[in-house]
């Protein structure tokens, strides 16, 4: 149980600019692409976005993050935020398949709480697929 | 000067400007008064030489004009201040403004003057008399020439009754008012039998009668009174002073009232030597600005005294702002005393040591917007153990100070009465979830037992503190607890390890490993190159140096703890993990990872969960106990571990709801 810590993968030295795209994929789905960093001072940007979304009747909202160079608490904060806001039959997925991102959900012991997965159309399946039951 | 002109228009919502700017006018035509009048006096001749200036100060300005044409020909010729004054004291009660008070200084002048003729003239007289005593030598000297020079203008009043403003430069206002007021015929018949006083009623009794038309006769007039002035200054020099002071007071006997004439008569004098020796002692500085400002243009003064007016205001203006600045430098440096006790409670100075193991901790705030938001705390407990708390309140700034004095201090007061830190923080996580209102707060809780060497840490969403020395040891993450305030148990996990040989145990806030060389991030595995790297005796202030030397940026607060641990050797005889489940928690995908993690040899897993569900019954926990320091982990499943206030209750509540 004893392990030499390596140098870990954290550095992304792919930082762009940060962007946020927003899909609507039909009435009630939709994918929020995030690209760069999510940070103190960008994080509030997807929150709104998913806010005004929810408003618009997108029940079931897949958050794609592997564009996502950096995320940080407040990030986490906010998806936080948003999933314990989310009601009956609605959906919120996370694609992710960044070590260094799933590493801080990992951390935060918040892996457990979000459906994450590597894909979007896993996302979508699993989104759709959900909601399907749910209602 | 305000003084007077302010009650006649007080209650005028005019424009403050126009005030302003007469009080301007006015200060400058005072000035102008009281200098020129007083140096006059000595020699005839300077009457004469004088006559242009006054002249050219009258022109265009009537206002202004009468109180400053009027000093101007000196004592000689304060008849000019009589009957402006008495003109104008007509006007402020027909409330004209800032012209009214213009003319009010010429009234206050010359208003002993006329005293005795016009009741009126006399009430505004005790108005005036704070004015100070130059214009009073002045106003008493003059009233002879007044007399005389009045004389002159009534007479041609007469003359022609319709166009009245020619008269001598000296009664030029007052010759307008007289002309435009019914009462003007009254004085040409004074001249006939005495001269001087029958001018100086006229001209004064007039005024109050005088309406409206007043106004606009009283500019126009004001070229030609200058051009009487010169005359007026002419005649003064060819009569002589002493003739006018004899001719005076008989004159002001007869008409008005003769008793009191007389005495003011006789006055007046003597006051002209005074007036004319303190004249003379004003310096040619004085002197000479007196007579630039009485060449000056009246439009060019109405200029100046605009300038003179927002060079004021602009005066106050950063007068205000410059006690408005130093107030408000007052409280900054009042608030920073307070940031600073707040930082204080929340970012205490550790003891430098604490038995054998030396403590430290460092802060240093973020570059942008994020300072504010982590905590620490490193004490001593009863039992002998160490204690530390390092946590992080996301969210940043003035509004995570409240969050975060209450995460810091509920933590330390379950630390302080011995719980574990897995129990203080799974407590914290039950007691604090209401209060956070949504607001995330990562936090680890930990303590060192030195007698043991047994370090023992509990994480809500918090990294993991690096342990570097003989060995070091990589954490395990999997299945960490979430942090505080996400509305979930937390908790869960905890983790024991010793501490055989020198070592240095470093708590650290996400800020650390989130600052940047470039746009990398910095780094846990730099961190832990850098912690091997310090010297002995070396702190956390350092470290987070050595790290904000390494970094470009730094956009998250920066705590670190640090606990250098000495002496002893050999490998870690402890390691345990914990991890504590309820049931439906010990299906989930993580519990396999975890026990994956720990070297859990796979085929056994299945069966390892299935009696950790059975052991957690439906409403308690089960503690998964992972004990692996020797290579060969041992899973050990405690239901009973778990006292705390939740699953407690839940458990009598079950109890309860069974019992029959």
């Amino acid at each position: 149980m004893l392990k030499r810590v390596g140098i870990s993968n954290d550095l992304s030295s792919d930082a762009s600019e940060f962007a946020i795209i927003d899909v609507d994929v039909d009435e009630t789905t939709s994918v929020v692409q995030v690209k760069g960093e999510l940070d103190l001072t960008t994080a509030p940007r997807l929150k709104w976005m998913l806010h005004d979304l929810l408003e618009a009747g997108r029940t079931r909202q897949v958050v794609d993050l592997n564009e996502t160079t950096f995320m940080d608490s407040t990030a986490l904060g906010v998806l936080v935020a948003v999933n314990r806001s989310l009601g009956e039959g609605m959906r919120l997925v996370i694609v992710c398949a960044r070590s260094n991102v799933l590493k801080i959900f990992e951390l935060s012991g918040m892996d457990g709480v979000f459906t994450i997965v590597p894909t979007l159309d896993e996302a979508l399946q699993y989104a759709r697929g959900r909601a399907a039951k749910a209602s | 000067m305000l003084f007077v002109s302010k009650p006649s228009h007080p209650r005028s919502a005019r424009a403050r400007l126009p005030i302003a700017v007469a009080s301007t006018l006015l200060a400058l035509a005072v000035a102008s008064n009281s200098t020129a009048a007083g140096e006059r006096p000595p020699t005839g001749a300077s009457g004469v030489a004088r006559g242009p200036a006054a002249a050219g100060a009258h022109r265009g300005n009537g206002r202004s004009a009468a109180g400053s044409e009027a000093p101007s020909p000196a004592p000689v010729r304060a008849t000019a201040p009589a009957g402006a004054g008495s003109a104008a004291t007509g006007a402020p009660e027909r409330g004209t403004g800032p012209r009214a008070s213009r003319s009010e200084g010429g009234e206050a002048r010359s208003g002993r003057s006329t005293a005795g003729a016009a009741p009126v003239g006399a009430a505004r007289t005790r108005r005036g008399a704070p004015l100070g005593r130059e214009g009073a030598h002045h106003r008493e000297g003059t009233q002879n020439t007044a007399a005389r020079s009045t004389t002159r203008s009534a007479h041609k009043a007469s003359l022609e009754p319709g166009s009245a403003p020619r008269p001598s430069a000296a009664s030029g206002v007052s010759a307008v008012s007289a002309a435009s007021a019914p009462a003007a015929p009254a004085a040409p018949a004074a001249p006939a039998t005495t001269p001087t006083p029958a001018a100086g009623t006229a001209a004064v009794t007039p005024t109050t009668p005088t309406a409206p038309a007043a106004g606009a006769p009283v500019r126009r007039s004001r070229t030609r009174a200058a051009r009487g002035a010169r005359r007026a200054g002419a005649a003064r020099t060819r009569v002589g002073a002493g003739a006018g002071a004899t001719a005076s007071p008989a004159a002001g006997g007869a008409l008005a009232v003769p008793t009191p004439v007389h005495a003011p008569a006789q006055r007046a004098a003597q006051p002209r030597l005074r007036g004319a020796s303190g004249s003379l002692s004003a310096s040619p500085i004085v002197r000479t600005i007196t007579r630039i400002v009485n060449v000056v243009p009246s439009p060019i003064r109405l200029v100046i005294g605009v300038l003179l007016a927002l060079v004021l205001a602009a005066a106050l203006r950063s007068r205000l702002t410059a006690l408005r600045a130093r107030r408000l430098d007052l409280q900054r440096k009042q608030l920073l005393d307070d940031v600073g006790l707040l930082q204080a409670a929340l970012l205490p100075l550790p003891p430098a040591r604490i038995g054998p193991v030396a403590t430290s901790a460092a802060y240093r705030p973020a570059d942008g917007p994020g300072a504010g938001g982590d905590f620490y705390d490193v004490f001593a407990r009863s039992d002998g153990q160490i204690a530390v708390i390092v946590g992080d309140v996301a969210g940043h700034g003035r509004d995570a100070l409240p969050q975060t004095a209450l995460v810091r201090f509920t933590m330390r007061a379950y630390l302080e009465a011995g719980l574990s830190p897995r129990d203080a923080v799974q407590t914290a996580g039950a007691v604090l979830e209401r209060q956070l209102t949504g607001t995330l707060a990562t936090v680890i809780a930990a303590t060192y037992d030195p007698r043991k060497r047994l370090l023992t840490y509990a994480s809500a969403g918090h990294p993991p503190p690096i342990v570097v020395g003989e060995s070091t040891i990589a954490p395990i993450t999997v299945a960490s607890s979430p942090p505080l305030g996400a509305g979930l148990r937390t908790g869960s996990r905890e983790t024991i390890v010793s501490i055989p040989g020198p070592s240095r145990v470093c708590f650290y806030t996400d800020g650390v490993t989130d600052s940047r060389i470039g746009s990398a991030l910095y780094g846990g595995a730099r961190l832990t190159h850098e912690l091997t790297e310090l010297e002995r005796g070396e702190t956390a202030a350092q470290l987070l140096d050595r790290v904000a030397a390494a970094t470009d940026s730094r956009p998250d607060d920066m705590a670190a703890c640090m606990l250098a641990i000495e002496d002893g050797e050999g490998e870690p005889s402890v390691l345990v993990e914990e991890l504590e489940l309820d049931r439906e928690e010990a299906t989930h995908e993580r519990v396999e990872r975890f026990l994956l993690e720990c070297g859990v040899e796979p085929q056994g897993i299945a069966t390892l969960i299935n009696s950790a569900r059975a052991a957690a019954g439906p409403v308690g926990t089960v503690l998964l106990e992972v004990s692996s320091a020797d290579g060969s982990p041992k899973v050990a499943l405690r239901s009973d571990n778990v006292a705390l206030l939740q699953s407690r209750q839940a458990r009598r509540q079950a109890r309860v709801g069974a019992s029959p």
